[in-house]
């Protein structure tokens, strides 16, 4: 275990290189001068020309990839040319909101798609099957903003039993303000797990194990939780630890349609001001996302089922 | 107030965003400040202004009794050390003070600015939000702190700022202007989706939504608890050609394409019928606007025209455009239909907006559009901007070649009678108008929708709130 953990830990490094280097060359090669695109149209050449010394962005693309690099190792993600604040700084506020938004989503995901599920399962080609495909069919052709509007204009206005959007000070406000939007990134995910756990039930469902589990004088219940979810729960989780793109994707448009302080919508602020090293910044810390989710999505799975070696 | 962008920073000789100036407006006062009708001037922290006899200082009086919020009564030191912020040569809006020589303060109510020419607009910068004062040295703070913390003398405190959700104002009970404000507290929300702004307004979670969609203004209209304004502002939107490259170089082209294009349609499919369709370069919202009528929407004579020029038959040209924009695009549609009717092809292009603002300045390209507006109400910026080679722009990135215009413009700020000034500025709009390098095609309004509890609410065209006037009914 201590060998596959240092492996995939040493395996991640090249992965996050990997990340930051596409992304600054990605950015320095997109057109536009962020210190134009700062001072607008009317300033003069010498107040675009300093600011673009202030950045540092009249250096060489290898000086500033190592003055970049070099930081990073530090943990210093340079500063906002937009907010001038320190990336640390702005990452330290908006990622722990991201990352809520992101878990309550996948909770709930869950607890939709379980029940959903269970119950396609139960009876294939019954009326809880071809209502769940249909439901399925409808989530997964429907766009993230037009779910989570929808899901604002009547929870939020007409029924209005959450604030439209926004992200109050309160710790009991914001565990409010996030159930919508945590809702509309679930709603997005859920038919690829109702999806996978309906298959992984049904064989489940049909197998010698559960016939003898049956056989033995259990009663259904316990056949479902013991037998049939345990062992659909498994293909489960790599499913939903494969999604993490998804949910990370999803926070970036959700957070833009509930006025959410996350990392989407300092992702979205850094992409439209040129602001390179807010969307370096968040780039980074999205591939560590994905491979810190990936690991303990290897681990879960080795876990759950005890014929999975960590090899 | 929800608004989809936020504030990038509080000090007064940085931001160019209007987040921050417009939020900025509301915690610092200027000397002068614009009419709401942006047609003239006001006292602010200033109630005197008097230009020399050899026009080349002006001097300003302070009002009695106007402090800062933490009680400090504002100086002539304040004003000079705010004022020389933005007399760096870094700071954005340099050029507007760069015609300052020197500024003395020989007692502590009296600043005199001496000026390198003589210059009519100074004034009207003296109104500008990068002109705002602060206190001298910033109170002993460095300048990022002071920004984390700013005090100023305007009708509202700060409170504090959560980036990316809110930054809230409250009221300054040291404001000079007595009875005023009315409002306790101003917060100003980041909501970036406009259907979310919409329905935080509906529901009550705000009291302001700004810039609606024009598409969305006759349903805010229906709805009983909310009014939607589109109030005057500065901004113009226009076509622009590069005079610089063929066929554009012909000014009989550049007649009848701006004898071809429909403005009425523009206005209709985008700003839903608001605003007004545009004919001088000098919009409305500024003294110097001139009512001469220009060209006028009609195909036979644009036809005509261009049979006058060494393309009778057309042309293949491109109109590039800024992507991801819904209303550039509408735009350019219309355009390229416009221009079929008279035998010009109109391929159409997006470029990402910072790569059209490069293709505009290196100027590669044919034909775009584009809009700008003023940060101060005197037409010498727009003047210069728009009008002449040296004012920044290259005459709006169309690379259009004149003398007059410039000599105009310098005639215009050295005058110090409005009304031969305003004969000077006719004549560049003429100019402009005969010569097409580029064509108005609307005078934007600045829209907002907002609670019909809310009273006074009237923005000024140069885009400030004048919330000290703004009350809210229970």
């Amino acid at each position: 275990m201590t060998r596959w953990l240092t492996r995939r830990l040493l395996l991640a490094v090249p992965v996050v290189l990997g990340v930051i280097t596409i992304s600054f060359v990605l950015m320095r090669l997109s057109p536009g001068d962020p210190a134009r695109a700062a001072l607008g149209d009317k300033a003069n050449q010498a107040a675009v020309d300093s600011l673009r010394h202030q950045w540092g962005l009249d250096q060489s693309l290898w000086s500033q990839y190592v003055s970049y690099l070099g930081g990073a190792v530090r943990g210093d993600l340079g500063r906002s040319l937009y907010f001038r604040s320190p990336i640390s700084a702005l990452l330290e506020q908006r990622l722990p909101v991201t990352l809520a938004l992101m878990l309550l989503g996948a909770l709930f995901a869950v607890a939709i798609a379980v029940p959903l599920a269970t119950a396609a399962a139960s009876r294939r080609g019954g009326v809880a099957d071809h209502v769940t495909r249909a439901l399925n069919a409808v989530l997964q052709g429907a766009p993230t903003f037009l779910v989570g509007g929808l899901l604002l204009l009547f929870l939020g206005v007409k029924v209005a039993i959450f604030p439209a959007g926004g992200y109050p000070a309160s710790l009991g406000g914001r565990a409010v303000a996030l159930v919508l939007p945590a809702l509309t990134i679930a709603l997005s995910i859920v038919p690829l797990l109702v999806r996978g756990l309906r298959a992984a039930m049904a064989e489940s469902l049909t197998s010698e194990y559960v016939a003898f589990a049956r056989s033995k004088g259990l009663g259904e219940r316990v056949v479902r939780r013991r037998y049939v979810l345990r062992n659909a729960g498994v293909s489960g989780v790599s499913i939903l630890g494969i999604q993490v793109g998804a949910l990370a994707s999803g926070a970036l448009v959700v957070e833009q349609v509930f006025a959410i302080p996350g990392m989407g919508s300092m992702l979205m602020s850094g992409i439209l001001n040129r602001d390179y090293l807010v969307v370096q910044g968040c780039t980074l810390v999205f591939g560590l996302l994905v491979v810190v989710v990936y690991l303990l999505t290897d681990l879960a799975y080795a876990r759950l089922d005890p014929r999975a070696r960590l090899a | 107030m929800a608004r989809a962008d936020e504030p990038s920073s509080l000090i007064p000789s940085v931001p160019t965003d209007n987040a921050s100036i417009w939020t900025m407006e509301e915690i610092y006062d200027t000397l002068l400040v614009p009419s709401a009708d942006g047609l003239k001037l006001e006292p602010s922290l200033a109630t005197k202004w008097v230009q020399s006899a050899d026009k080349l200082s002006w001097t300003f009086t302070l009002r009695d009794g106007a402090t800062f919020s933490n009680g400090q009564p504002v100086t002539s030191a304040d004003v000079k050390f705010s004022i020389d912020q933005n007399r760096k040569e870094d700071a954005p809006f340099y050029f507007l003070d760069a015609v300052i020589k020197d500024i003395k303060t020989p007692d502590a109510k009296t600043i005199v600015f001496t000026t390198k020419t003589p210059w009519s607009p100074l004034p009207s910068t003296m109104a500008l939000f990068a002109n705002s004062i602060v206190p001298d040295k910033y109170g002993g703070k460095s300048a990022e702190e002071f920004g984390g913390a700013p005090i100023g003398s305007g009708p509202f405190m700060f409170d504090h700022w959560t980036k990316g959700s809110e930054l809230k104002l409250v009221k300054n009970p040291k404001y000079w202007d007595s009875g005023k404000p009315k409002l306790d507290s101003v917060t100003f929300t980041v909501v970036a989706d406009s259907n979310t702004r919409s329905t935080q307004l509906a529901g009550g979670q705000s009291q302001i939504n700004e810039y609606p969609p024009y598409s969305t203004i006759k349903g805010l209209q229906a709805q009983p608890s909310v009014k939607v304004d589109p109030f005057p502002s500065s901004e113009v939107d226009y076509f622009g050609m590069n005079t610089s490259k063929k066929p554009l170089d012909d000014v009989n082209v550049r007649r009848a394409i701006a004898q071809a294009i429909d403005k009425e349609a523009i206005r209709s499919a985008v700003l839903f019928g608001n605003g007004q369709i545009a004919t001088t370069f000098l919009s409305p919202a500024t003294w110097g606007h001139s009512t001469a009528a220009g060209p006028t929407f009609d195909v036979a004579a644009a036809k005509a025209t261009l049979a006058k020029s060494a393309y009778p038959d057309g042309f293949k040209t491109t109109l590039v455009t800024a992507a991801g924009n819904q209303n550039s695009n509408s735009i350019a549609q219309l355009i390229q239909a416009n221009l079929a009717k008279i035998g010009i092809q109109v391929t159409l292009q997006t470029l990402d907006p910072s790569a059209l603002r490069d293709a505009k300045k290196a100027g590669n390209y044919d034909m775009t559009l584009g809009l700008y507006t003023t940060d101060v109400i005197d037409p010498d910026e727009i003047a210069r901007f728009a009008g002449t080679n040296a004012g920044g722009s290259q005459l709006l990135y169309t690379f259009f070649k004149s003398d007059e215009l410039t000599k105009l413009a310098d005639a215009a700020s050295s005058d110090e009678n409005q009304a031969s000034r305003k004969k000077s500025y006719d004549r560049m709009q003429e100019i402009i108008l005969d010569q097409a390098p580029y064509v108005p095609l609307y005078y934007a309004p600045s829209v907002y929708s907002y609670s019909k509890k809310l009273q006074g609410f009237h923005p000024g065209a140069t885009g400030n709130y004048f919330l000290k006037n703004v009350s809210l009914e229970p």
